[in-house]
């Protein structure tokens, strides 16, 4: 492998009862290399979310129980004692949020915002920090940088925001860069630029991303490497092209069928029956069980483990192991 | 606020091209809305003067408002006493000049200093959560179960009527007000996408609660303290009509009131002169208050 920035293994959220515990996360592995791109994808409630903010400990614990390791360029983060986090978030890893709407102090001047994030972490003199702020706004894209800085987020749409959450997220060139469904309140076409200026700044600073999201169009266009969750479980482990060429796990197959077509317009949209479980319904084996097209008996006893079946590619599924054997 | 998000990418270039226009700053917008009502712009007008006659009271008073003389007792008001004289025969204008200085010093530092407390409390208590907000919450809660002016009295009478017993007194008495709205809006904030988004760029706690918790939970503060101002001239008048506040000879409107009452029948000006004033200030103090309230409640603004 080559250089390894990002190693998950094993991550488990929960929540509640020690004795009755509410896994939102379970048993979670996955790897980011430098310069990569990740995506994980999943319905609302699959634990994506959960396992990004448990990268920079933004769950809050207790009532959250964090176990396993999250090893970012060799150290166990979980290892960390809280107060030092703040020195590595916004330093190493940066975050880009979900609401850019309102992921921006509405009484901050965008300059201020974004130099906060620098001074921070590093010092330097106020201009040195203004020059810095400009060449972020320009990085990010921002028509008039210098014209901007004293303005304020009221004044900027949706797409100008989230280039300003990522100037925020870049102000220290973090080498990791998690982006938590960046594009899914913006409009099409302010997507596309924004995953583009994403794209662009990993090529700058050979930054890893993580991106959770559930739009796997997104997915497509800037990762290499796919994670499927489902009821905080990894399902499906691959990279972008076997993932789209050949999906192993039903549920990958269902979200994949589910995206609409540019050249098929008379059918109907592919929908996958059911929804994701609360996770306090879930019982022994798979979770997917209820909604699965291929599931079998042993899948309501047993938890398929996540094995490999071609070279980088893993899924957790009977059927598919069983298939794989004849 | 751009209507861009709903928008196609023509409409953004339009709404950036509009956000380099420069907006009315928040300072223009504010003093547009205040002084739009023409009560509000007197009100305005009748603070700014009561506090200019406060200031400068030496120079404004004719007499010695401590002067006493017995040869010029209860007298009508006449072009050398435009207010007449009390009981002792010590100018009432000159006393209602100099008395303006305490109630409205009153009326000021107590709110400011309450909001203070109040607001360190209470963020304090929002923030941290746990059991350091049900400590904090409970002591309000205790002091909040005695109307103020009981525990003005409570403690004036306890400490005596003092320059800054008084004021103690006051900012004890508001500061549980000022925590529980406080508490409450770190509460809300607290929630807020850019509070977590700034946890998660690695800013510190007390930088999160002075830059990005407490600018965002200063409109309810500042109502609230424009809104106690006026109780707080109240309060010290009353504490002194009671004998408990400023303490004679010192002149306050509340001993201006107290003096007159027992000398009703000989003068009246100092009652009629003591009560208008206090009526007039906090009259236009709330008027003030309502007016910013509406401007910073976004559920009034239009």
């Amino acid at each position: 492998m080559s250089d390894r920035l990002l190693d998950i293994r094993d991550l488990s959220v929960e929540f509640g009862p020690v004795a009755r515990p509410l896994r939102v996360v379970d048993r979670v592995s996955f790897s980011i290399d430098a310069g990569k791109t990740l995506g994980i994808v999943g319905e609302s409630g699959s634990g994506k979310s959960m396992t990004a903010l448990s990268v920079l400990r933004l769950v809050p614990e207790p009532p959250a129980r964090i176990s396993g390791q999250i090893l970012f360029d060799g150290r166990d983060l979980l290892k960390v004692p809280r107060r030092n986090m703040p020195a590595i978030r916004g330093k190493d890893i940066g975050m880009i949020f979900q609401e850019p709407m309102a992921s921006l102090n509405p009484l901050m001047s965008i300059g201020d915002q974004i130099a906060e994030a620098i001074m921070l972490h590093e010092s330097m003199s106020a201009d040195r920090r203004r020059e810095r702020v400009l060449d972020l706004l320009r990085l990010v894209g921002l028509p008039d940088p210098e014209g901007r800085l004293g303005a304020y987020p009221d004044q900027f749409s949706g797409g100008m925001r989230q280039r300003v959450m990522a100037a925020i997220a870049m102000a220290c060139n973090p080498r990791l860069l998690i982006a938590d469904e960046p594009t899914t309140a913006l409009d099409v076409t302010i997507q596309a630029q924004v995953l583009e200026m994403m794209l662009d700044i990993r090529r700058r600073f050979n930054s890893a991303i993580l991106l959770i999201t559930h739009d796997l169009g997104v997915v497509a266009e800037v990762c290499e490497r796919v994670v499927v969750m489902y009821a905080g479980k990894v399902v499906e482990d691959a990279d972008v092209g076997s993932l789209f060429a050949n999906a192993l796990h039903p549920y990958t197959q269902g979200l994949l069928r589910s995206v609409p077509s540019l050249t098929d317009t008379r059918k109907r949209l592919y929908q996958i029956p059911g929804s994701v479980p609360p996770a306090r319904t879930i019982k022994a084996g798979c979770p997917f069980r209820p909604r699965c097209p291929a599931r079998m008996d042993r899948c309501a006893v047993e938890m398929p483990p996540l094995v490999p079946y071609a070279p980088g590619h893993r899924a957790a599924c009977w059927a598919v192991s069983k298939e794989m054997a004849e | 606020m751009t209507d861009a998000s709903t928008a196609e990418a023509s409409a953004e270039l339009v709404a950036e091209r509009e956000a380099l226009a420069p907006e009315p700053g928040f300072r223009e917008a504010f003093a547009q809305v205040i002084l739009e009502r023409p009560s509000t712009r007197i009100a305005f007008v009748v603070v700014v003067l009561f506090i200019l006659i406060a200031v400068f009271a030496p120079l404004l008073a004719p007499h010695d408002p401590l002067r006493q003389s017995i040869l010029q007792i209860n007298r009508q008001p006449s072009w050398d006493h435009w207010l007449g004289t009390d009981q002792f025969g010590r100018d009432v204008l000159s006393r209602l000049i100099h008395g303006s200085q305490n109630s409205l010093i009153f009326g000021l530092l107590s709110p400011v200093f309450a909001a203070f407390f109040g607001t360190l409390l209470g963020v304090t208590a929002g923030y941290m959560g746990g059991i350091v907000d049900r400590v904090i919450s409970r002591v309000i809660d205790m002091l909040m179960a005695f109307p103020e002016l009981l525990l003005a009295i409570l403690i004036a009478a306890a400490l005596g009527g003092s320059f800054w017993n008084i004021v103690v007194v006051l900012t004890v008495a508001f500061t549980p007000g000022f925590a529980r709205v406080a508490r409450a809006s770190t509460m809300a904030v607290k929630q807020e996408p850019y509070v977590e988004a700034a946890v998660a760029a690695g800013v510190s706690t007390p930088r999160i609660i002075f830059r990005h918790i407490v600018p965002n939970i200063a409109a309810p503060i500042v109502v609230l303290m424009a809104l106690w101002s006026a109780s707080s001239i109240r309060i010290e008048a009353t504490l002194s009509f009671l004998g408990i506040g400023t303490q004679p000879p010192n002149p306050s409107w509340g001993n201006i009131i107290r003096d007159g009452l027992s000398n009703m029948f000989a003068t009246q000006w100092p009652i009629a002169a003591g009560g208008l004033a206090i009526t007039i200030v906090v009259l236009a103090i709330s008027i003030i208050g309502d007016s910013v309230r509406d401007f910073l409640d976004p559920e009034t603004n239009q």
